[in-house]
């Protein structure tokens, strides 16, 4: 027994009035929650995809700095936040014995690449030690020991009226070729760029 | 669980139900005394405890030594016991991970109709281990010695050995009593297996990927070499 | 028949009776039994006061059906002291809650100002010290309740039909409590705090392809931003505390409409013993 037609129906009725109202408030309710929930999305999600500034901080002079040990200096990585957005940098000359150019500098980070915690230079071994978990890297910031998972991220560095200055983070591969900074526990090369993509909130890898 | 035991579990169910005391008042009294208890044990353990403030945020530190909440202790336990860096991402995500998912959906793989832990070898043993797992990783964590410091105690001649030698980054690969890694051998009995001389002789001119320690001035290197010759 | 009672109206505005029903109330007249009855008649009235309100309200609600419901149900027999860590959790979540409000009126959440706000919580606020040692302390307690609620649940395989379902609700709320745990520890902004946050937020990044992007959706940036502060306070205040109170409301619901199990060693006779030998041939 078919169902009884509504009334006021007629021959080649595609939709009822019902289904009319129905789809049509969905649509709009849809609409609504859309334009709602989109931007606030699109407001959480936007500091993925913002590239910050990129910062040079001097550092010092150009004597200041040996290329037999590492320098702790302290510089800026985000403005407006005081305390918060400083980091510390251990700044060298680059050595001859390592194939450097003297007349560059290398500027190694104190962000362990397992975890992150803050790593050490211990100045009679030439090593770096992580406190957490027991990483240890040798003196160009490659792993020797432990848990993590690529040599230590480097600053750009460059030298401008005899001042070292040091600029935006990278990361490296094991081969310490540089790429775009990464997070902790993150692996860098061959098929590890695509697994751990480069992400548009960091500044670009320099030139290798 | 088949329609049959289904039923079967809602008829007896049905039956303690009815034997059962009504919610309110008795299990009301029960549940305010555990809030009072609740509440008495935080406030007792805010007065004795207190709620002291530690030295403010400092990014640039590289001193500090970073350690989790008590209740994550047994994860930070756990990424330090797996020492391959390859195994990096199992102990961060993938263990985790799988054991949130097992948590999830255990009432759809466990389908054994019995609920008495006496007559559920399986999951009792099962639970009981993880619960033994987790408080032996807990209380590992808990214990983890800061890597920059020895904290055996040793006669007062070798104190100036033992802080040179935890100053020195010796730590970062060698064990010596609770603190330090194991990158290379133990050190915590070195005394029983090595002569002073040989002490000395392995500080200056390592093997393998030790760095040498022979820029050290001669009376620092003296005092380590006497605190490793009396660890016995 | 429940009406506003008469003892709360101001006896201006009062109607009067009907006649022929309360004999001194007729006219202006003074009783005809004197004063004392008139006096003991408003105290009978006032001892009904209450429940007069309360059937007012009930009628204007319908609330009654559902507290009889749900504090007047049964729970089965066997029901023991193990049964009150379920809610030992939520008393302890309502410490949280409550401690957190009067904290959140002293905190404030830019990385520049916070421990400056602390340090004044704990030094100069009246109190202060003891309202965040129990938010402190109380979350810890927390977090060994909720796991040895869900011990309990295990042992007792109270997660079997049918309350599936109540089971992967706790689970999501013990996931939650943790990341509780993890935002609030950021708040402080001490050394430990800090540090504990810049591992916990890495540990996200390690995941593949996702990981990344989550990490830096939690930080709000690369590095620690200016914002992620911000980002935790909201995450701890207001996101995740909604998330567990509808959760709480879904498991509670659930518990009053299945009930709570009876300890499993506890069987009830729905078959005489010798037929259940018989089903085991």
């Amino acid at each position: 027994m078919e169902k009884p037609k509504p009334a006021g129906y007629f021959e080649g009725e595609s939709m009822t009035r019902r289904g009319a109202f129905t789809l049509g408030g969905q649509a709009v309710g849809g609409l609504a929650g859309v334009a709602l929930v989109l931007p606030l999305v699109g407001f959480a999600v936007a500091p993925i995809l913002d590239t910050p500034e990129e910062r040079w901080e001097k550092v010092g002079n150009v004597d200041d700095f040996d290329a037999d040990v590492y320098r702790p200096v302290i510089t800026t990585i985000r403005s407006g936040i005081g305390e918060a957005g400083k980091t510390t940098v251990y700044v060298r000359q680059g050595s001859i014995d390592l194939e450097e150019d003297p007349n560059t500098f290398v500027a190694v980070s104190t962000r362990c690449a397992h975890l992150g915690c803050p790593v050490r230079f211990v100045r009679a071994a030439g090593i770096f030690s992580c406190p957490c978990h027991g990483g240890a890297y040798d003196f160009e910031g490659k792993v020797i020991g432990g848990p993590p998972v690529r040599p230590l991220d480097r600053f750009q560095t460059r030298v401008v009226d005899g001042q070292v200055e040091v600029g935006p983070r990278y990361s490296v591969t094991g081969d310490l070729e540089p790429v775009r900074a990464r997070d902790p526990g993150e692996f860098t090369g061959g098929i590890w760029e695509y697994l751990y993509p480069p992400r548009p909130s960091t500044p670009p890898a320099p030139p290798s | 669980m088949d329609a049959g035991q289904k039923e079967e579990y809602l008829r007896e169910y049905e039956v303690l139900k009815k034997k059962g005391k009504p919610f309110f008042p008795y299990a009301v009294a029960k549940d305010s005394v555990m809030f009072l208890v609740v509440v008495v044990v935080i406030a007792v353990m805010s007065i004795i405890l207190g709620a002291e403030q530690g030295p403010k945020a400092d990014p640039t530190t590289t001193t500090y030594t970073p350690r989790p909440e008590w209740y994550f202790f047994f994860l930070f336990e756990l990424l330090r016991v797996l020492k391959p860096a390859a195994l990096t991402p199992l102990a961060t995500i993938g263990i985790p991970t799988m054991a949130l998912v097992l948590l999830l959906l255990l009432p759809f793989y466990d389908r054994n109709p019995e609920r008495d832990p006496r007559r559920r070898p399986v999951a009792t043993t099962a639970g009981i281990m993880v619960i033994i797992a987790m408080a032996l990783l807990t209380f590992l964590g808990a214990e983890a010695g800061a890597p920059t410091e020895i904290e055996m105690d040793v006669a007062p001649q070798y104190e100036d050995g033992k802080v040179a030698v935890a100053g020195q980054g010796c730590l970062t690969c060698h064990k010596i009593g609770e603190n330090g890694g194991d990158l290379g051998p133990e050190l915590t009995d070195i005394g029983s297996k090595l002569p002073a001389a040989g002490i000395r002789r392995t500080l200056i001119n390592p093997s393998g990927i030790m760095p040498p320690y022979s820029a050290l001035p001669p009376d620092k290197l003296d005092s380590m070499v006497e605190f490793l010759a009396s660890l016995r | 028949m429940a009406k506003f009672p008469d003892t709360l109206i101001p006896p201006p505005l009062r109607k009067p009776a009907k006649p022929g029903q309360n004999g001194h109330r007729n006219g202006n007249g003074a009783s005809p039994n004197g004063d004392s009855e008139e006096k003991s008649v408003v105290v009978e009235k006032l001892k009904e006061a209450p429940v007069d309100l309360v059937g007012w309200v009930d009628e204007r609600t319908g609330a009654s059906p559902f507290l009889t419901g749900m504090l007047l149900r049964k729970v089965p027999k066997g029901t023991n002291w193990f049964y009150t860590l379920g809610s030992a959790t939520m008393f302890a979540f309502i410490v949280q809650a409550l401690t957190g409000v009067f904290l959140a009126m002293y905190y404030t959440p830019s990385p520049v100002e916070a421990y400056a706000s602390i340090t004044n919580i704990t030094n100069d606020v009246f109190m202060g010290e003891f309202v965040r040692g129990l938010h402190k302390w109380g979350s810890s307690v927390m977090i060994i309740l909720i796991f040895l609620h869900m011990g309990r649940v295990f042992f007792f395989g109270a997660y079997k039909y049918p309350r599936e379902l109540n089971w992967v609700i706790g689970v999501v709320l013990i996931v939650l409590t943790l990341v509780m745990g993890l935002t609030g520890y950021l708040l402080p902004f001490d050394q430990r705090s800090y540090w504990a946050t810049i591992v916990a937020m890495n540990i996200n990044g390690t995941g593949p392809i996702v990981g990344p992007y989550l990490a830096d959706f939690l930080r709000a940036g690369a590095e620690f931003e200016s914002t992620t502060l911000s980002r935790f306070y909201a995450l701890h205040m207001l996101l995740v505390p909604g998330a567990i109170i509808a959760l709480i409301g879904a498991h509670l619901y659930l518990v009053v409409k299945l009930g709570t199990t009876a300890p499993p060693w506890v069987r009830g006779d729905t078959k005489p013993k010798s037929l259940r030998k018989e089903k085991v041939g």
